[in-house]
């Protein structure tokens, strides 16, 4: 529990911080002794829990054209105050602005190690950008609604500071960050399960406690016209790769894929690959990695006449417990490759 | 059918001259037990260890958790097919021996490619124990080493039945005491059920209990001593379930023989029959390796629900990872088409933070899900005194008895898949 009071540092930009619109917006950042502008109300908000101790001032262009370096160099400013926590903002719908304050705040969480928390409007640009990271206040496009802002900004700020706990995005105003983690719930699963059947039953209201995903729906590429004259790949998320795993494929969650080369191979010799993947029993496979790469069959397809080539690399991944970005990523990815050396068609083969 | 759970309440256990229990005192005698394990020519040395709540000892590479169980009188049969002959189970009295557990070690853990090498693990003290029961209770450790020459799965076949054994062993000590608490459990005959309240709807509960997903063991003596890798869903008597005609499939992640012998959702189904529902039985089932089976054994299922047991409504729980989680969602689609409402309960294994995804189907029909937590969340857990079981260095250095972060799913019990755990997963 936090008792000292705590040493704020507040971040604006060159508006809020009284030194000019649009045309001091290249100022570089500077850092000034206690609240200014907003800061007064961040001041009031803490009263005696704590007092801002300076104040940085940064331009909007100057800090939106070069994040990663600004952010450093404004974390360095930081330093000596020794502060306990950053606020930023708010930042209303001011896009630059909004950006600068969530980088700054992630920033200082993981460098400095101290809590921090800011303000947007929901369609500033830096929500989407940092909401995963930071604590962001939801508010209003405008200043008018800055000592509504302030006052959650600060009482979230307070509890993180002192290890106090954070409420729902939905009690507490921030934009959810979309994290996961358990909590603990007063009825074990079981009698949940069956309070909520018996709502079910008796068509009365219940809370799924999962949502379902709503998935991309993809068009179906055109059927290859002349498959005799069509060049065909195989790709796997079956984490067949080459013995020793040279790309360093992961066992599970992956976010690499593999192009292994098979020209001129009539098929793949069980002693020269592996299997990467804790999601099913290899065994099989290892025995014969045919069972999930078909380079034979499509060899004999290609020597009857049915397919015109079988393209010379095939790809895989390790399609267990891959996060939808990372498989939707890879997939782009490959896709874009095979799309580059005409491929028209490609088999899937999944585990 | 009519089952009567005789509670006896142990609250220490040690070891002794000879095994009896005396003023809620459990005393074993440790060479009688070790002589009758290693009877088994599978087996080399049997250790056998206690280990206590309160202590500062972690519990390595567990395979199975069993409470100590005893059947009174003559034609009472003990997990039939896998340890005694097939007789009554289900029916007549039981002993029980409540506040300890029988923990199996799993030697062959160590350095298993798929798995953590130190295993699934209890912590008898900390915040490790303080989210399991196994956690709570006296636990009676056996590690047995295989013989020579003996096979991977005849060893894993072996280690199972000596759990088994030792419940049964410990749980004899009990018999002709007088218990602390009688459980019963009854239900009516199907066909009588209606006799009574009209009113109530029906459900049933769905317990999908093995998956194709991995390897398993061949000869796994899952339901009355036969395996149940080719199973179609079937009807069993939830005192079936109770009383020792089910136990964990080798691996059966999040549904250890305790958890079934004590199965929380059985349970409250039972404690809610006659008052907000009648509870018409239990629908077995499995989920296959691949699509045609799983669409096949969803819809046998679907219509055992439906138009066998006439139910309004299951409850539905899986096993293992991802793959079943899509066998068991399949099943419940089908119920819902059939017009059976469905819950499914079930850890999210799938949850993710990269899309806000928290299943991995998307059947609209099956809109009720209960969740059962994240599993891979890490906990931290302190530097314990004393290890039983093999320890394994961590990857990153360091020794398992330090103080350690360790994934939930890592904690044996600490987030199951039958219903006993809290936790759920939230998004913040």
């Amino acid at each position: 529990m936090q008792t000292k009071p705590l040493r704020v540092v507040h971040y604006i930009n060159q508006f809020f911080g009284g030194i000019g619109g649009e045309d001091k917006a290249y100022t570089k950042p500077q850092i000034k002794d206690g609240p200014i502008g907003p800061g007064k109300a961040v001041q009031q908000a803490l009263g005696d829990r704590g007092e801002v101790v300076a104040t940085v001032i940064c331009g909007d262009n100057y800090f939106a054209e070069r994040i990663e370096e600004v952010t450093a160099e404004v974390t360095e400013l930081l330093i000596p105050y020794r502060p306990d926590a950053l606020i930023a903002g708010p930042a209303f719908d001011a896009g630059r602005y909004g950006i600068a304050c969530g980088a700054l705040c992630k920033a200082v969480q993981s460098k400095l190690g101290i809590p921090s928390v800011t303000g947007m409007h929901e369609e500033n640009p830096g929500v989407d950008m940092f909401k995963r990271h930071v604590y962001i206040v939801k508010g209003g496009s405008s200043a008018k609604g800055m000592v509504e802002a302030v006052s959650k900004m600060v009482s979230i700020l307070w509890r993180l500071a002192s290890d106090q706990k954070i409420g729902k995005p939905s009690e507490e105003g921030y934009f959810p960050r979309g994290i996961l983690g358990n909590k603990t719930s007063e009825r074990t699963s079981a009698e949940r399960a069956i309070s909520m059947l018996l709502a079910k039953m008796a068509g009365e209201r219940f809370e799924s406690e999962a949502i379902l995903p709503k998935y991309d729906r993809v068009k179906p590429a055109p059927f290859i016209k002349d498959l005799s004259s069509a060049i065909i790949a195989l790709v796997t998320d079956g984490g067949l790769v080459p013995k020793g795993n040279p790309d360093r494929i992961e066992v599970k969650e992956a976010t690499r894929f593999g192009a292994y080369s098979i020209q001129g191979a009539d098929g793949l010799k069980p002693e020269n690959y592996e299997i990467n993947h804790v999601g099913y029993d290899g065994s099989l496979v290892a025995q014969d990695p045919h069972r999930l790469v078909p380079v034979d069959v499509m060899r004999d397809l290609e020597k009857e006449g049915m397919i015109g080539k079988l393209y010379d690399t095939f790809y895989a991944t390790t399609g267990v417990a891959t996060s939808a970005e990372n498989a939707k990523r890879m997939g782009q990815a490959i896709a874009a490759r095979l799309k580059k050396e005409r491929v028209s068609g490609v088999i899937l083969t999944s585990t | 059918m009519r089952l009567e759970l005789n509670i006896v309440s142990i609250k220490d256990v040690n070891f002794g001259a000879n095994t009896a229990i005396k003023d809620g005192v459990l005393q074993i005698n440790q060479r009688e037990l070790q002589e009758l394990l290693e009877e088994d020519k599978r087996l080399g040395r049997v250790e056998i260890e206690l280990a206590h709540p309160g202590e500062k000892c972690r519990i390595l590479q567990t395979s199975d958790v069993i409470e100590p169980r005893a059947k009174i009188g003559e034609s009472g049969k003990n997990f039939p097919g896998a340890l005694d002959q097939h007789g009554t189970v289900g029916m007549g009295p039981t002993c029980v021996l409540r506040g300890v557990s029988v923990v199996t070690i799993d030697d062959s853990e160590r350095g298993d490619f798929y798995r953590d090498m130190n295993g699934e693990i209890i912590d008898m003290s900390g915040p490790g124990a303080e989210l399991t029961i196994y956690g709570k209770t006296h636990n009676v450790a056996v590690l047995p080493f295989p013989a020579d020459g003996v096979s991977l799965s005849d060893y894993r076949l072996a280690l199972k039945v000596a759990g088994l054994k030792t419940a049964v062993y410990l749980a004899e000590a009990g018999k002709s005491l007088k218990p602390d608490a009688i459980e019963v459990y009854e239900i009516p005959p199907l066909m009588d059920i209606e006799k009574q309240r009209k009113d109530l709807p029906r459900v049933a509960y769905v317990f999908q209990l093995f998956a194709a997903q991995f390897g398993g063991i061949t000869e796994d003596p899952v339901l009355y001593g036969g395996n149940v890798d080719k199973i179609v869903p079937t009807i069993l008597h939830p005192n079936e379930v109770l009383d020792g005609a089910l136990i964990s499939p080798y691996r059966g992640k999040g549904i250890e023989t305790y958890m079934i012998q004590n199965h929380p959702i059985i349970k409250k189904l039972y404690q809610r029959n006659g008052k907000d529902l009648h509870f018409a039985g239990v629908i077995i089932t499995i989920a296959h390796n691949n699509e045609h089976e799983n669409r096949r054994a969803a819809t046998i299922s679907a219509n055992l629900a439906k138009w066998v047991l006439r139910t309004d409504g299951v409850i539905l729980t899986k096993v293992f990872g991802g793959a079943p989680e899509m066998a068991i969602a399949q099943t419940a689609q089908r119920c819902e088409e059939l017009g059976v409402k469905t819950v499914l309960a079930m850890w999210q294994q799938a949850a993710d933070d990269s899309q806000e995804i928290d299943t991995l189907f998307s059947f609209q029909e099956v809109n009720a899900i209960v969740s059962m937590g994240i599993l891979f969340e890490p906990i931290s857990l302190p530097h314990m005194e004393r290890i039983i079981g093999r320890p394994v260095p961590l990857s990153g250095g360091g020794s398992i008895s330090d103080k350690i972060d360790r994934q939930l799913q890592w904690i044996k019990g600490a987030i199951g898949q039958l219903g006993t755990s809290r936790l759920m997963a939230s998004r913040y």
